[in-house]
């Protein structure tokens, strides 16, 4: 077997195999997003649910929360907070704005970001867009996320 | 082919059979390790090869199927106790007599037995 | 060293080693934060202390890689580095850069740096692994295309070998595909889905055509196996990574909105990525096993069959253990997956970095192989690094076990934070085998500075 594959049969597996399953990536790519309105929750993708994201973002949510089962395992999933917290921004927002600055002794907390009503409103309204999306087979598998 | 090319050839087969019941083909792999065992002859590297891979198989046997099986009877089906060991244990012991075959394939490639260290002193 | 420019390796390896300690600095006060939740809260966050812990992580492989590259592809390419005062001059400009951005993370809250590096005017901030400054990924852009240059000139102008074309394909991939970086689309799942087009084709897709490259480089030279084999099996190595690898990022794409094919296509292709993995184990043992001699430099032999055997351990088992969809489904984003990046980071990119460092270090420093002494410690600092690192994955799967089946296969599941209670004692355990990893890592930079009895050389 050693005498009859040669290296350049290895090389063209490697050059041929890649160039041909990149392309499908690409042709997959194009059907995914091209199917993604049915699924994505766009048509409430608001301004303010913009600028929620903007708030998520440049305050490094992801570094302890996990958003639809990605980001860091240190917090709860936020994917479905809107669900979880009875389909209440209020609540999501009261959470956020009353956490202590100096935290819970002993205890794992969330910083308090001093973040203004629109601030608040926004990410909350962000939260509310993300469990909108239609994930398959609803994950995650329970309210607790 | 002469006698000890055929003896290359079945220690190298056997070896990847050895590796290929612990992997993609158990039970069917193991029946054929038992069926060339019947062809070779005592003091060869095809029998070395071959008795090696029936005593890992029938060692992993043990170690996986047995103990792992034990494991859910003693801890009981509910508990997540019993998972977190039985998961644990399961993929890292399974992963160990991979690579254990793995190596002996190897070997076998070179028609040399296993002895030898990794890194020569 | 056959070539003077090799020794620009140097620098980048002493700056990698330095961000590698402080990288297990942040994950011990991680760990321990896990079950002390207000150790040095507020000061250092979790999401600070993990920004910092992964950032280091990727500037510091970069480091790695680069330095790999500057000392392999002159001798490949048989001549002098095409630009040495370049490599010179992005050292330290990607040192600078990298350094402001993690005292940035440390010293102003995240917020605030978004502000003052104006991430309005291209937000790019705040994704995973991707919380550079816009600024920051833009000098990324610009140290990576120079030394891309530098190494393609010199490259293109010498001798084309496999190793150093593969090399240079994986250097491109790495520097094209971080472009999706600045892709930010304000659709949630656009975002995600092109993110992965960073994260999974860097680690699963081109950093193992660098990976396998700097592996196949090593074994030749410690092996003096024939160059004609390690080529083959290189290249049938890569062909697998990227084949398996591709269309497998689609097991990232199984609960974030995405079509329900991807469940099918993630799962077949992701349950063939510990093939290429596999096969470098097998490569490894192979050439080691053919040897032609019997290289003084042990304990480079032994970093490069690790990597190759920690490699299939992390990012093959542990990655097969969860690429399924319908185990996935359970798993995804929990302790599960922190396990496997523990081990896969550590397995392929860390160990193949330090191999490469194991290998040129003492050949920069004018010595055919480390003395008998360090050698030994720098053996004893493997096993000690690498034992804690299988342990730590071993305490987090089994923490990741308990949470699933707490949190998500219940009939009754229970709320996250009742079960994170619950895992405490998987993390004290998770975080005594981290402070092991750290002595570990002090034994290693211990090696470097061990005197003791020259090797003796025993020439092929």
């Amino acid at each position: 077997m050693r005498e009859t594959f040669t290296k350049g049969m290895a090389r063209n597996i490697y050059y041929g195999g890649g160039i041909f399953f990149f392309l499908v990536l690409i042709g997959l790519t194009v059907d995914t997003v091209r199917s993604l309105p049915k699924t994505d929750n766009s048509q409430n993708l608001t301004e303010l649910v913009i600028e929620g994201k903007r708030v998520w973002e440049v305050n490094n949510c992801i570094g302890c929360h996990t958003l639809l089962g990605e980001g860091a395992y240190f917090a709860p999933e936020l994917g479905n907070v809107y669900t979880r917290f009875g389909e209440s921004t209020e609540s999501i927002k009261a959470f956020i704005k009353y956490r202590p600055v100096e935290g819970i002794p002993g205890r794992r907390s969330m910083p308090q970001f001093n973040l203004t009503e629109e601030e608040l409103e926004a990410v909350a309204q962000f939260l509310k867009y993300t469990d909108g999306i239609k994930t398959a087979r609803d994950w995650p598998p329970n309210i607790q996320g | 082919m002469n006698t000890n090319e055929l003896q290359l050839k079945r220690a190298a087969s056997s070896s990847l059979l050895s590796l290929l019941n612990l992997t993609f083909l158990p039970v069917l792999a193991f029946i054929s390790l038992l069926f060339i065992y019947t062809k070779t002859e005592s003091n060869t590297i095809d029998r070395y090869y071959v008795v090696l891979g029936i005593k890992t198989n029938l060692l992993a046997a043990v170690a996986l199927l047995l103990m792992t099986g034990l494991m859910i009877l003693l801890g009981g089906f509910d508990s997540p106790w019993t998972w977190v060991f039985v998961i644990s244990y399961f993929v890292f012991v399974h992963a160990m007599f991979i690579l254990f075959a793995s190596w002996a394939m190897v070997r076998s490639w070179t028609g040399k037995k296993l002895k030898r260290q990794f890194l020569s002193k | 060293m056959k070539y003077e420019s090799q020794g620009i390796a140097k620098m980048y390896f002493i700056a990698a080693i330095a961000l590698f300690v402080g990288q297990i600095l942040f994950g011990v006060t991680m760990g321990l934060q896990y079950v002390m939740g207000d150790f040095l809260f507020p000061e250092i966050p979790f999401n600070v202390a993990r920004m910092v812990h992964t950032n280091l992580l990727i500037v510091w492989l970069l480091f790695g890689f680069m330095g790999s590259a500057y000392f392999l592809v002159p001798e490949e390419a048989e001549r002098e580095l095409y630009a040495p005062w370049l490599a010179k001059l992005m050292f330290w400009i990607f040192l600078v850069a990298g350094a402001l951005t993690i005292l940035g993370y440390l010293l102003v809250p995240y917020a605030r740096l978004a502000e003052l590096t104006m991430n309005d005017l291209l937000p790019t901030m705040g994704r995973e692994f991707l919380e550079q400054p816009t600024i920051t990924k833009i000098g990324i852009v610009i140290v990576a295309l120079a030394f891309i240059y530098n190494i393609g000139m010199t490259v293109l102008t010498g001798r084309k070998t496999v190793i150093n074309v593969v090399l240079l394909t994986g250097l491109v991939g790495l520097a094209v595909f971080f472009l999706f970086s600045f892709y930010n689309p304000d659709n949630l799942v656009m975002d995600k889905y092109f993110w992965w087009f960073v994260v999974h084709l860097w680690v699963e897709g081109v950093w193992e055509l660098i990976m396998a490259s700097l592996l196949a480089y090593v074994l030749i030279k410690v092996t003096g196996v024939d160059r004609e084999v390690i080529e083959k099996w290189l290249y049938i190595i890569i062909a697998m990574a990227l084949i398996s690898g591709l269309v497998g990022t689609g097991h990232h794409f199984f609960w974030i909105g995405t079509p329900d094919y991807w469940q099918w296509l993630g799962s077949i292709f992701s349950a063939l990525e510990p093939i290429p993995f596999f096969m470098m184990t097998l490569f490894a043992f192979n050439v080691v096993n053919k040897r032609r001699r019997d290289h003084p430099n042990k304990a480079a032999v032994l970093w490069a069959l690790g990597t190759a055997v920690m490699a299939f351990l992390g990012a093959g088992v542990w990655g097969f253990l969860h690429t399924l969809a319908p185990i996935n489904f359970y798993t995804h984003g929990t302790q599960i997956t922190a396990a496997h990046g523990h081990m896969a980071f550590y397995g392929a990119y860390v160990m193949v970095v330090l191999t490469m460092i194991s290998y040129s270090m003492p050949l920069m420093r004018g010595q055919k192989a480390a003395n008998v002494t360090a050698q030994k410690i720098e053996i004893w600092s493997f096993w000690t690094m690498t034992l804690s690192m299988v342990a730590i994955t071993l305490f987090l799967t089994a923490a990741g076990v308990m949470q699933v089946y707490l949190q998500r296969y219940s009939a009754d599941p229970l709320p996250f934070m009742v079960v994170q209670d619950k895992l405490a004692v998987f993390y004290w355990l998770r975080e005594v085998a981290g402070l092991i990893f750290l002595s570990g890592l002090f034994l290693y930079l211990y090696s470097f500075f061990a005197k003791g009895e020259e090797v003796k050389l025993v020439e092929e």
